[in-house]
């Protein structure tokens, strides 16, 4: 086993609070581990319970095999928050509002004497040393986040955890903190729990999904296989998008303002990304944004105009879903009436109509 | 007359306020973050000097400081008609108002903050001096003036426990009252002109504090 698999983080909870409970297990390796589901689902639960600042009812919690939490019981372990050696990074990013940035970084480090060269040390790992001397206040959004990352990291932390980390800040920055963050996670060697609703955060950041709705874990696992994973129906909700496909750039065009990708099989023109030839790319596609013709349709301005065989058909609610492979298996919505019309069964040969503009790229 | 009178109402006021400080953070910290049982009826008890009448809280401190009482039966200390016994009154007349600004002041701070001092290794007393008090401060700090105020100004029950003995136990408030019912009245206008610059400092000060200029002082964090 490498030492990115090898288990350092067991977490195996029963939280009761205020009528609402989140049972939630499940086991990190050095890695980055994303809590994936809606609000209310218990995932800050489930990071205050491994930060100690919320007592479970029964459980472990446990790092590196050394137990932080363990059962209700007479012999019950219950390491104090203070004791625990976790870097926590607030979704409101908690900084204290009295102290500048510099002194924030340095309030972990307490009266070491180095301490507040300790602490620049973080604030330049961050691009930050330039505001040391600045209050909360006089930040943004990122360069907040930016100097609660170096506070945490001050800590020297056995597990770090993050909480909705990018929600407050505006799309380019997302990108940017994500490249960053994902290096630092790198770098560090610990388990990692981030928690988060945005599918483009796990998909970007995470090595493994837990994906939690109302205190239970749906499933568990790689990001694109629990994404993938067919009749994951909570997932494919919470997620919004039913088709996602991992594969390489053959050619991109900017003046064409196309990237054509090839999908194990599947060749879909995407809109256009400056990528290179041979680049990974995950493509995300909505069953709802796909038009199923009975014949070859032509004169279209949609690029994508594909070949399939039906291979199943289900009644979903009020709407019918039907998985058609042209290389891959691709899921459609259409109405039923749109089934009976076009005889749509398994077996009947079909086009695909995607337009280029359906297709979204996933970082 | 005046100056005795003075300065007995500053020390007075002095111990008063230390006590005041004391208590009124505990008990201020007590009810805005802690869950106990009977936590309303200590409210109510520390909030009662607000709206009793001073001879009313003056009569209990009388059976409680007495002869007979527990407290100086177990303490050995005998404090009816002493200086201290004023202190005692003006401190217990003056400690709600300091509890209720207290109180305030520390449930605005996020407890967000607090249990990021948690994570980061703080103790619970380590997080109250370094992330609690210092955003707190400017409450608890207009919360002790106007106590110290009210302690300064503290008559009924201060007369019922200490009594009003020239140089002993007559703070300014008795001597003022004493001046008027002899007749002398150019000592009580001196006295009240005092009191009065007094009252207007620290109402001037509460008034600084809450309303700070920019950035000397970081300003509290809303919600």
């Amino acid at each position: 086993m490498t030492t990115a698999q090898r288990t350092a983080l067991t977490v195996d909870i029963d939280v009761r609070r205020d009528g609402f409970r989140v049972q939630v297990a499940f086991e990190a390796g050095r890695e980055v581990v994303a809590l994936f589901g809606p609000s209310g689902a218990g995932k800050t639960t489930t990071l205050n319970a491994i930060a100690g600042l919320v007592t479970p009812a029964k459980g472990t919690i446990a790092i590196d095999g050394t137990a932080l939490f363990a059962g209700g019981g007479r012999e019950a372990v219950n390491v104090p928050a203070r004791a625990r050696k976790i870097g926590y990074v607030f979704q409101s990013y908690a900084l204290f509002p009295h102290l500048t940035a510099l002194k924030n970084v340095a309030y972990p480090l307490g009266g070491a004497p180095d301490a507040e060269s300790q602490a620049m040390g973080h604030l330049e790992t961050l691009g930050m040393a330039d505001f040391a001397h600045r209050y909360p206040d006089e930040l943004s959004g990122g360069q907040q986040q930016r100097v609660a990352i170096a506070r945490a990291l001050a800590r020297e932390p056995r597990l770090l955890l993050l909480d909705e980390p990018f929600t407050a800040l505006d799309e380019s920055l997302r990108r940017a903190l994500r490249k960053e963050l994902r290096a630092i996670c790198d770098r560090m060697q610990i388990p990692v729990v981030l928690v988060t609703h945005d599918l483009s955060e796990v998909l970007a950041l995470a090595d493994r999904v837990v994906v939690l709705e109302r205190g239970r874990v749906v499933t568990q696992g790689s990001p694109l296989a629990v994404l993938q994973r067919p009749g994951a129906e909570t997932v494919s909700r919470l997620v919004g998008v039913e088709n996602i496909f991992e594969g390489t750039v053959l050619s991109s065009s900017q003046a064409e303002g196309v990237t054509t990708c090839d999908l194990g099989g599947l060749r879909l023109e995407v809109p256009y990304a400056p990528l290179s030839q041979g680049a990974r790319v995950r493509i995300g596609l909505r069953a709802g944004d796909i038009i199923v013709a009975g014949e070859r349709p032509s004169g279209l301005s949609a690029r994508n105009t594909i070949a399939g065989v039906v291979r199943a058909v289900a009644r979903k609610g009020f709407e019918a879903e039907a998985i058609v492979d042209c290389g891959r298996d691709v899921r459609v919505e259409v109405t039923p009436r749109a089934v009976k019309s076009l005889g749509i069964a398994p077996g009947k040969g079909v086009w695909l109509v995607i337009k280029t503009n359906s297709c979204f790229l996933i970082e | 007359m005046i100056w005795d009178a003075f300065f007995l109402s500053l020390r007075v006021t002095a111990v008063a306020t230390v006590i005041i400080l004391v208590l009124g953070l505990a008990l201020g910290w007590l009810f805005a973050r802690a869950r106990f049982r009977g936590k309303l009826l200590l409210e109510l008890l520390v909030a009662l000097p607000l709206v009793l009448p001073p001879s009313v809280v003056g009569y209990y401190l009388l059976r409680a400081l007495g002869s007979g009482s527990p407290v100086v039966e177990w303490l050995h200390i005998e404090l009816l008609f002493t200086w201290q016994a004023a202190a005692v009154a003006s401190a217990v007349v003056g400690l709600p108002l300091m509890v209720q600004s207290a109180r305030a002041a520390i449930a605005n701070v996020d407890p967000a903050l607090e249990n990021a001092a948690r994570t980061l290794g703080s103790t619970e007393v380590g997080l109250f001096w370094r992330v609690t008090l210092p955003l707190a401060r400017r409450g608890i700090l207009a919360g002790l003036i106007l106590g110290a105020a009210r302690a300064l100004g503290e008559f009924g029950a201060t007369l019922m426990v200490a009594g009003s003995i020239p140089g002993k136990t007559q703070t300014m408030p008795l001597a003022i009252y004493d001046a008027v019912q002899s007749g002398q009245r150019d000592a009580a206008n001196q006295m009240v002109l005092l009191m009065t610059a007094l009252a207007f400092l620290g109402l001037w000060f509460v008034r600084g504090i809450e309303s700070p200029r920019k950035r000397k002082a970081p300003k509290e964090r809303a919600a």
